[in-house]
Formats: C-alpha cells, structure tokens, sequence
C-alpha cells in the first residue's frame, strides 16, 4: 500500500493552481500564462490517467488509528468516474482559454480551476469514507470561487447559496458516516458492503437512517429533490466553463459518493425493499419530473439547463435506487453520457453569451445561421439527452427502464419509466425549441443582417469531441457497457 | 457481424450519400443534382438485387445496448423496393420542383437521411432495430416538412415533431413492457415467446400492444393521431408529401402489422379494436377530403381514409384467424397501391404548385385544360384510388371489402366458425354496418377525386385572362419530371389490368409475414365481386353530384359578361379541430400549468416553507428567551444601577440646588408687574428702543446691573463655601471627639 505515484495527480493541479495565482500571476503574456495552465492541465490529465490504469497497489497516506486513515486504491468505478473527470476537465478547460477573455482575474478561475481537479482526483481513488469526505469538503470549498468568479452581488449570493446547501448536504453525509463508524464502515470500499454483519443485525435502525442520510447529503451535490435549490441558482451566475463542470462533473461526484456509500460501505442486498430503498425512489422520480417540467417553464437558456441537470441526474440516482444489475448500468453509462451532454450544451451556452450575448432563449432566433457548428452541436447532444436512437442518451434509458421493469420492486417498476419517458417528452420540449427557431427563423426573416459568429477552435473542438463521444457512444457503448457489466457483477453477486 | 453485407449498404449508403451530397451541393448544385439522382438509382438497384436473390440477413450485435437485425424476405423486401422506388422517382422530379427553393442543399441531405432510415424500418428483423431507424426518420423527414419555413409550416410541422416524439416515446414504453414480458424484440421469436406470457399475463401484452400501436399509428395517420397528416401534406414540398404520405404512413402500418401478427395473432379482442379504429379513420378521413377545397389537403384526408383501409385489413385478419388469407392480401395490396397512387398524385400536385403557387381550388380551376398528358397521370391515380374496375385500387379493395363479407357470414354459419377454431366477436348487424361504412368510403373516395378531376381538368376558371394563361402554359414540367410522373402513372393500369401477373406475386410474396401459408384464388372480375365496387362508384357519383355540386358550392356574384359562376367553399366547421381544440390547449397550456405550478410549489416552498416554520420558530423561542430572560433583568439592573449612579452622581449638585431653593436663595423671583397704563409701557419700550439707538447709557447700566449681580453670587457662593467649610471642620471635630 505504498504506490506514491498516486499523490501526484492530486498534489499536482494544486501545487500547479497556487502557482498560478501567486508567482505566475505576475507574467503579462496572456499566452504564456495560459500556456503555463494548459501543460498543467495535459500533464496532469496523462497523470491520472496513468495512474488509474497503472499500477494497481494503493497507497496509505496517513492513519490515526485502524479507522481513520486515508487511503487511497484504484478499483473500477475510479477508472469510470475518474476517465471521465480527466477527459472533461480539459476539454472544458481549453474551451475556457477563449471564454474567460472576457471576464476579469482570470488567474484565480484558472488556479481553483485546477485546484478542483486535484480534490477531484482524490475523491475518485479515495478507499474509504473517512478520506471520501474529507475530499469531498475539498472540492466544495475549492469550487466556489469557480461559482462566485463574477464576484457581482448576485454571483456571491449564488456561491453562498451553494456552499449552505453544499455544507447542508456534507454534515448529513458526516453524520451517516459517524453512524456508520461503529458497525466497521470506515474501512476500505468493497463491493457488496463491508458492514459489520452482526453489528447490522444489532442495529438496523442506525444503518437505515445512515443509509438515508448518505442518499440525502450526497444527494444535495446530485441536486436531488428537496436539496436541489442550488443548482439553479448558482448556473446562470457561474462562467460558462465553470457550470459546465459544476453540472457536469461535480454533480457526479455526488453520484460517486452515493455509490460508494450504498453499494460499496452499505450493500445493496441490505437495503433492498427497505423504507430507505422506497423514500429514495419517490424522491429521485419526483426530481426527475419536477426538473423537467420546470426546465420546460424556464425562460433563460442556462437555468433552463440547470434545471435539466436536476432532472438527469436523478435518472442516474433512480437507477442506482432501483438496485438492479441493469438499472445499475444504465445509471453509470448515464453518468457519462449526461456529463458530455450537459457539458456541451453549457459550453454552447456559453459561446452564444461570448459571442452575441443572449440568454434568453426568445431571443436565439436564427442562432443557427450565425453559428452553426455550436448549434448542431447542441442539437445533437440534446437529442441525446431527449433519448432519441441511435444517440447514448437511449441506451442508458433503455437500460434504466428494462432494468426497473425487471426488478420487480412494487408500483416504481412501471412508475419509473413511464416517468421517465414523460420527462424525456419534456426534454425535447424545452431543448428543441433552440434548435428549432435557431435553424428554422421562418420565410420572411431578414438573413441580411445575419453575420457568421462562429467561435475560435478552442471553443469549437471541445463542444465537438463531446458532441462526437455522446452520439458515437450511442451507437458502439459495448466497450463502455461490459466494463460496467463486470463491476456490476461483482455488486450484485 | 454476420450475414449479407449487402443489407447494411442498403441502410448506410443512403445516409452515406446524403453527406457526400450535401458537400457537392457547397460547390456545384447540378452536380448535387445528378449526384442524388444516381445515389437513389443505385439504391433502389441495390434493393431490387437483394430482392431477386432471395432470403438473407445481417446482423450487427452490440449496437445500442442491443444489437441491428437486418433482414430481406417477403413482405420486408416488396416494401424495400417500393421505398428505393418512390424515393427515385421523387428524386426525379425534385431537380424541377426545387429549381427556386432556398436551401436545397438542406432538403437533399435529409432526404437521403430518411431513406436510409426508412428502408432500415422496412428491413428490421427486431423492434428494437425498428425504433431505432424508426425515431431517426421521423426526425430527418420533420426537416421535409418545415422546409418552406411559412408560418403554416412551422406550425404544422411542430404539431409533427410532437406527434412524433410522443409516438416515439409511448411507443418505447411499449418496447419496454414487451420486452420484459417476452424477453425478446425478434420478431421471428417473438410469436412462440409471447405465447406463454399469453397465459399468464395477458393485460401486460395488451398494454404493450397498445402502447406501440399508439406510436406506430401515430405515425401512419390513424384516429385520433391523424392530426398531423392533413397539416403538414399541403404545407410540405411536393416530392416530400408524396413521400410522407406514400411511404411513411406505411412505416407505421409496418410497426403496427408486425405487433398485429406476431403478438396477436389471430386474436379476435385486438382485431376488434384495430378495425374499429381503422373504421373511423377510413371514413373520418373521406369526410374530411370530401369537404376540403385544397388539392393537397384533399390528397392528405384521403391518404388518412385510406390508411383506415388497410386497418380495416389488419383488424379483419385478426378476426378472422385461420381463414384471414382475404383480409392479408388485401392489406398487403392496399398498402403498395396506396403508396404507388400517392406517389402519382402528388406528383401531379407538385406539377400544379411549381407552375402556380397554389393550391386553392378556385385558383387553380382549369389548370389541366388542353394538358392531356398531365390528365392522363392524375387520371390514372384517380382510377386507382377511387377503386375503378381494370385500376389496382379495385383489386385490393374487392379483397378487403370480401373480408368483411366473409366474416357476417360466419354468423350465419357458426358450425363453420367453430370447426375453423375461430371465437365470433361483435354481430352480424355491426359486421354489416362496418360493410357500408366502408362502401360509402369507397363512395366518399371516388366523389372526391371527381371534385378534383372535374375542377382541375375539365371546369374553366372563373377568370378568363387567368384561363387564357392557363392554356398557355405549354412548358409546364421538364423532361425529368415528365419521366417521373408518367413512369409512376403508367405502373397503376398495368397492375390493375393484370393483377394475376403482378399483384398475386406480390401478395404471394409478402404473406408469410402475417403467418399465412397458402391463399385460395380469387377471381377479380366475377359479379360478387364487381357488384360492391360497383355500389361504392354508384355512392360516389351521387355524392359529388347531391352533395359536393350543390351543397359545397355557392354561386358568386355576377362576373363583368353577366354570367353568375360558382365556386367551391369549405364548409367544415372550423372549431371543429381536434388539435387546435383539443391537443393544443391540453399540451400547450393546461399540462405545463397545473403541473409545472406543482413543481414550482415543490421547488420554492418544500425546503422555504418548512425552513420559515423552523426559523419563526425558533426566533420566536429566542426573542421570547431574549426579551423575558435577560432583557428584563438587564433593564432592571440597569435603570437599578442607573438611578443609583445618578444620584451618586449628582449627590452634591442636589444639596446645591436644595441649598439654593431653601436656605441659600438669591436670586429673587421677578414679581410680574402689574401694568396698569398700558400707552405708558409702551411709550415707555418705544422710548427704550430709540435711545438704545442713540445712547450708550442703557448698556452701560445694564452692565452695571449684571456686574452688581454676578458680585452678590460670587458673595453668597463665597458664604456657601464657608459654610460648608464649617461643616466640614465640624465633621473633623465631631470625628476626632468620638472615634
């Protein structure tokens, strides 16, 4: 348990990000500056990789005693979560090399930049729950100054909003943990749940109640139902890059925090049919409506999306709650597939507030003439989180559903998907419409007045290697699935 | 990967070719042109290939999460052809119709897109591969529709992609149900694997059935989802209605027959529901046609009408079970004459639009006068369709309408019912009801496509200079367009003529995919079977005589040379729009208002409401707390304390001030004067004023005055200073005496 190697993706970005903000701070050249945060980011994104799938031997940092200590292992949902916070993190950072021209102290966004990716790398190889918290505060309070970057009255009232709610959400998840420390729960995850079983059977009640508090304090950064007022609140505040990754990674990395919690502390055979099991389901159905249907009401283009956020990620938390085999990968392959999705359409966003300065989604009339490669970018990946075959987006829904329906849990097997499927209505309902009026502006519209406003590459490439992974995923995921598969395996027996 | 690679050229090369094509239409548009021409030639040769040598299949696992079944037999292969046709054909004629259309290159390349996803539905050897080239078409064809972008477009090709997204979406709940009920999507399997769910969970398939009957309807036209059908034809380019209506209606009609035959097979209960939708459809459709005074609406509504044709099919091959080979092959029949006829019509629509830019039927009145080519092709179509011995339409509707003959008549023979294994469902009364619903369709059928033909053929227009014009056009279609629409015309006799040669080898073909084995012969011509066609032309003729000539058309004023002309009007009643009525306000307004009220009450109060409770609670314990608990002592304490320290304070300014008012007063109180004189005071004050003016003196004694009393202060202060003095030299000695 001594592979060093691990410290480094996660020592790097920090040491790299205070750099940038203290000594590099100085330099003039926007280039070299930028330069400087890039290799950063290439450097560090080879790391991780290497280190995931490297070596497999972990590394024991620093132990109190048997239970506190912080460790950390590489095991397959780290290869999951853990590829897609390397890739995504810098794609969304080039694309942030154009955007944040435009807004001021770009040295402090790019530095917590990547600060965050090293609490994000440490959150993905954490081993045990004592060190996932711990982390997982980390990345809270290192990713606010992304939110509040503008530094207006409303960004620093957003950005207090999401660290009440976020603080809200980690204490619950404290709680549970210290609930859970007597029963052997600090020790390192397993598949399956590494609980104590005597101490399950002394105590159900306890391990209930931590398991629910772990669904609801994780639940908060998931943006789960009643904890989700952050998120609509925080996006529209947040530069473009920064709700991208808040919607599209950090979201997940309360999605992880579920995961390890019920199925690799807890155990899924556990919960299963309990009251727990039950209140979570009603609570992700119930988000998984609420959002949509309050998307679809929604009026400017980024709240719009954050309230699509709320409404996708609680399919992955409906996938997981259902605790089936199937259901299972849907809800991992979502993970992935949701973050490209929701990365690009934020991106999008973003190139149209860079480059016209619209919000309104009233007011993106023949957007798609002035851009349209940002444009079908958009349509494409909300195709696919509309659902529509043969994009990625309806094979994690055809697994959410066949596997809901397969599991036998009372009223939520049917209830689910056809929520579901109500919600993906919704989906096009408030994501088409931009594309519609964006490509299609009607016979007498004026196209002299048009101009070409395509942004630079470093916008472009970012949206259309995403865009490119969402649909392709779709129509080849048996890599992605079979990995899934095994680890899912392994969860379930 | 395995199979016939051939099948996924079949599916890739068109939307390969859209691609390619779209980029030769960045740099040369002919070039684009004849590119296109040639993409669907070769697609078309392609499938014809694939058809000539026979059963194959291909198969792509690990696709979607599932995997792409492709198959090439029978019925999959006859519509693959007719697919690769139609699109030829279109292609054709689109070189023409498009020659001033902005963004064409935008058309071809969706064009190309859907007939790679529409021989991808017809090939489909799973659901699951039918859905998925299922949903791409229906988006890549939403392009076709809204390609005008006039208002009328936009908003009919919403209420398209809306109809389709939600087709598509119940319909995958369907697959969802289906799938967990049977355990496969195959449809080879799909039979003996359902067969045991039958027993056990009947309900579940019936929902599933339901489910995907709805998407698949959706997309065919069927009540009440029809709603998109008679918007979105006449606002669609030409090419793309024949198309839409042609071939895309019968994409669902394809979903819906292989849920019908592989789930349900020979299930009376479905067969029921089926025929009764389709009941409705077929004569709501002709009514609709019958009223409509638009070329294109008209062709629309019958498109409708017609596909409750072939539901009616669908619905009696069920019923009828073992005995349905009628019913199967005039559904098959049907559905490929209704394409070929669509095909033909509305290329002659777009013949009229592309010369005038119209298609109100006052306006184009008199068009086809002196054009005896063009008559000739919608001549040929309106046979077909309106069920004219000797033209295609009449073939497959004989086999349909003895079907249903055959069916009333097992209620006269029930012994013969019982032998064949079939369970009656309904009477013989609703069976013969059902019959002359459908002959007065028949009726409704021909009496409309006389409206047309006379109106646009044989009537002059109301205006002469227009007529004039009209004759005049004598280069109204070029050499690509005449080739297109007389090869799609001159198809329709030949099968109508020969039907032994052509449309017995297409049934025999197309059969084995509703599980039928083996068809007795049908003799087309003899009396039994002329008579109902017979009946049906006999309705239409007095319909469009008693009915369209009189009561659909009004006489206009007085044109300049006196003659009073008559015109056409609509006499539909416009409230009576199921999506503007219904649909719209239901998905537009009341949905989002009730339930995104809900959820934005969850969302504001959930946490707001219990986290006020909580803190006006909690204020309120703590203000209490505050204010009782240590205000109140606080103020007590300190207003104590305060007085205390006052008095502390101000011990000696007390004894003072007591001093002064009692034992040490000096200053007296000014007694008031009592003025008896008053003109004296004020002479007095006047004086006063002035010689305070003047002189110095009052100052000065005022000075004096104020001298002499700050003295006698000083003084008595001096004395009180003494006095305490003594006092204090008292206390001193009192002290030092006795302590």
């Amino acid at each position: 348990m001594s592979n060093y190697f691990l410290l480094f993706p996660i020592l790097f970005p920090v040491v790299a990000g205070v750099l940038v903000m203290t000594l590099f701070k100085g330099i003039k050249e926007r280039k070299i500056k930028l330069g400087i945060v890039f290799v950063s980011l290439v450097v560090e994104t080879a790391a991780f990789l290497y280190s995931l799938f490297g070596p497999e031997e972990g590394l024991m940092l620093w132990k109190l005693n048997d239970m506190l200590q912080i460790t950390f292992r590489v095991d397959t949902m780290s290869r999951i979560f853990g590829t897609l916070v390397a890739v995504v993190w810098l794609l969304v950072g080039c694309f942030a090399f154009e955007y944040m021209k435009h807004e001021e102290s770009e040295e402090r966004f790019f530095g917590f930049y990547l600060v965050v990716e090293g609490t994000l790398a440490a959150l993905t190889m954490a081993d045990n729950m004592i060190t996932y918290y711990i982390f997982f505060e980390a990345m809270t309070l290192t990713s606010l100054p992304l939110v509040l970057h503008e530094m207006h009255k409303a960004a620093v009232m957003a950005g207090l909003k999401y660290l009440f709610y976020s603080i809200a959400g980690g204490f619950m998840a404290l709680l549970a943990v210290f609930l859970l420390a007597n029963g052997g729960g600090l020790g390192s995850f397993t598949a399956g749940g590494i609980l104590d079983p005597a101490s399950l059977a002394e105590r159900p009640g306890a391990v209930l109640a931590a398991a629910m508090l772990l669904v609801l304090g994780f639940g908060t950064k998931a943006g789960m139902f009643p904890m989700h007022g952050w998120l609509p609140t925080a996006h529209p505040e947040a530069p473009a890059p920064a709700s991208a990754v808040l919607s599209g990674i950090i979201t997940k990395m309360g999605v992880l925090g579920i995961i390890r919690g019920i199925y690799y502390v807890i155990g899924p055979s556990f919960l299963k049919g309990t009251w727990v099991q039950t209140v979570w389901l009603i609570l992700s159905i119930s988000t998984v409506f609420m959002g949509s249907m309050l998307a679809y009401r929604e009026k400017v283009m980024k709240k719009r999306l954050a309230y699509s956020t709320v409404s996708q990620v609680s399919y992955i938390l409906f996938g997981l709650a259902v605790m089936d085999p199937a259901a299972f990968t849907g809800a991992i392959a979502h993970v992935i597939f949701h973050s490209l999705v929701k990365n690009t359409l934020f991106l999008a966003a973003g190139a149209i507030i860079y480059k016209t300065g619209k919000t309104l989604i009233a007011d993106l009339k023949a957007i798609g003439k002035e851009m349209p490669v940002v444009i079908w970018c958009f349509t494409l990946v909300s195709l696919t989180l509309v659902g529509i075959p043969p994009t990625s987006g309806f094979v994690s829904k055809w697994y959410l559903a066949t596997g809901a329906l397969a599991s036998g849990v009372p009223v939520f097997s049917w209830l689910g998907p056809v929520i579901l499927l109500v919600s993906a209505l919704l989906t096009a309902g408030y994501l088409l419409p931009v594309t519609i009026h964006g490509f299609f502006p009607g016979a007498d519209f004026d196209y002299s007045t048009l101009k070409k406003k395509e942004p630079t590459l470093w916008m472009l490439i970012p949206m259309v290697i995403m865009t490119a992974g969402a649909v392709i995923y779709g129509i080849f995921p048996e890599s992605l699935l079979t990995v899934i598969r095994s680890a899912a395996q392994v969860l379930f027996g | 990967m395995s199979g016939n690679l051939l099948l996924l050229a079949a599916v890739l090369w068109p939307m390969a070719a859209a691609f390619i094509s779209y980029f030769i239409g960045r740099f040369r548009k002919t070039a684009r042109n004849r590119f296109t021409v040639g993409a669907t030639v070769s697609e078309f040769l392609i499938l014809l290939i694939l058809m000539l040598t026979g059963d194959s299949s291909f198969s792509l696992p690990k696709i979607c999460g599932m995997s792409l079944e492709l198959q090439m037999d029978g019925f999959r292969a006859l519509y693959g052809c007719i697919a690769g046709f139609m699109w030829m054909m279109t292609t054709l004629f689109s070189g023409e119709y498009f020659g001033h259309y902005r963004n064409r290159n935008r058309y071809y390349l969706f064009l190309l897109m859907t007939l790679g996803a529409t021989v991808g539905v017809f090939l489909s050897a799973d659901l699951f591969t039918t859905f998925i080239f299922f949903e791409i078409m229906s988006f890549t064809s939403y392009v076709w529709v809204l390609h005008d972008e006039k208002p009328a477009a936009l908003r009919a090709a919403e209420t398209y992609l809306a109809v389709a997204v939600i087709g598509g979406m119940v319909m995958l709940m369907g697959l969802f149900l289906l799938y967990n009920a049977a355990g496969t999507l195959r449809m080879e399997e799909l039979l003996s694997a359902t067969r045991t769910a039958w027993e056990t969970d009947r309900k579940t398939l019936y929902l599933a059935g339901a489910l995907m009957v709805f998407g698949f309807g959706a997309k065919a036209g069927m009540f009440p989802l029809h709603i998109w059908l008679p918007k979105a034809h006449p606002v669609a380019p030409a090419p793309a209605s024949a198309l839409l209506s042609g071939i895309l209606t019968k994409s669902g009609i394809f979903g819906i027959l292989a849920v019908t035959c592989n789930i349900f097979l020979h299930d009376p209960t479905w067969g029921m529901a089926i025929l009764l939708l389709g009941t409705v459809t077929m004569f709501g459709g002709a009514l609709l046609a019958v009223f409509s005074i638009d070329f294109k609406r008209t062709l629309a509504c019958s498109s409708m009408s017609q596909i409750g044709f072939i539901l009616v099919g669908v619905g009696m091959q069920c019923l009828l079970g073992e005995l349905n080979s009628l019913a199967v092959r005039g559904t098959v029949l049907h559905m490929v004459n209704h394409s070929l006829i669509k095909l033909d019509l509305f290329m002659v629509a777009g013949v009229i639009y592309m010369n005038l830019h119209q298609l109100d039927l006052n306006r184009i009145r008199g068009f086809g006068r002196k054009k005896p080519l063009l008559m000739a092709c919608f001549l040929m179509g309106a046979l077909g369709i309106g069920g004219i011995p000797l033209w295609n339409g009449y073939i497959s509707k004989t086999l349909l309408h003895e079907s249903i003959v055959e069916y009333a008549e097992l209620f006269e023979n029930l012994a013969e019912a019982e032998e064949m294994g079939i369970r009656l469902m309904g009477s013989y009364g609703l069976m013969k009801g059902i019959e002359w619903v459908f002959l007065i369709s028949g009726g409704m059928t021909v009496a409309y496509m006389l409206k047309l033909f006379i109106c646009v053929f044989l009537e002059s227009n109301s205006d002469e200079e227009v007529q004039k014009k009209y004759d005049n056009k004598k280069e109204y279609w070029n050499i690509f367009s005449r080739i297109a629409i007389c090869g799609s015309a001159a198809v329709l006799p030949v099968m109508g003529m020969l039907p032994g040669l052509t449309m017995n080898k297409m049934a025999d073909m197309a059969q084995s995919f509703m599980h039928l084995e083996h068809a007795h012969e049908v003799h087309y011509f003899t009396w039994t079977n002329l008579k109902g066609g017979l009946i049906s032309i006999g309705i239409g003729v007095a319909l469009y005589f008693g009915v369209i000539r009189t009561l659909l058309m009004k006489k206009t004023a007085a044109n300049k040379d006196g003659k009073v002309l008559r015109e056409y009007v609509d006499r539909w009643p416009a409230w009576l729009d199921l999506e503007n009525g219904v649909y719209r306000p239901l998905i537009q307004v009341w949905i989002p208002r009730i339930l995104g009220a809900v959820c934005g009450f969850l969302d504001k109060y959930i946490i707001h409401i219990p986290l006020k409770v909580f803190m006006s609670v909690t204020g309120s314990v703590a203000a209490v707390l505050d204010k009782y608990i240590i205000e109140l002592p606080m103020k007590v304490f300190n207003s104590v304390t305060a007085a205390a320290v006052r008095g502390m304070d101000q011990m000696a300014d007390g004894i003072i001030l007591l001093a002064r008012k009692t034992t040490h007063r000096q200053i007296l109180t000014m007694e008031k004067e009592d003025i008896r004189d008053e003109a004296a005071v004020k002479t007095g004050r006047f004086l006063d004023k002035v010689t305070r003016k003047t002189t110095h003196v009052a100052s000065l004694v005022e000075l004096e005055e104020r001298v002499s009393r700050t003295d006698s202060i000083i003084r008595s202060g001096l004395s009180f200073g003494l006095l305490m003095a003594v006092l204090g030299l008292i206390v001193i000695l009192l002290y030092i005496l006795f302590v």
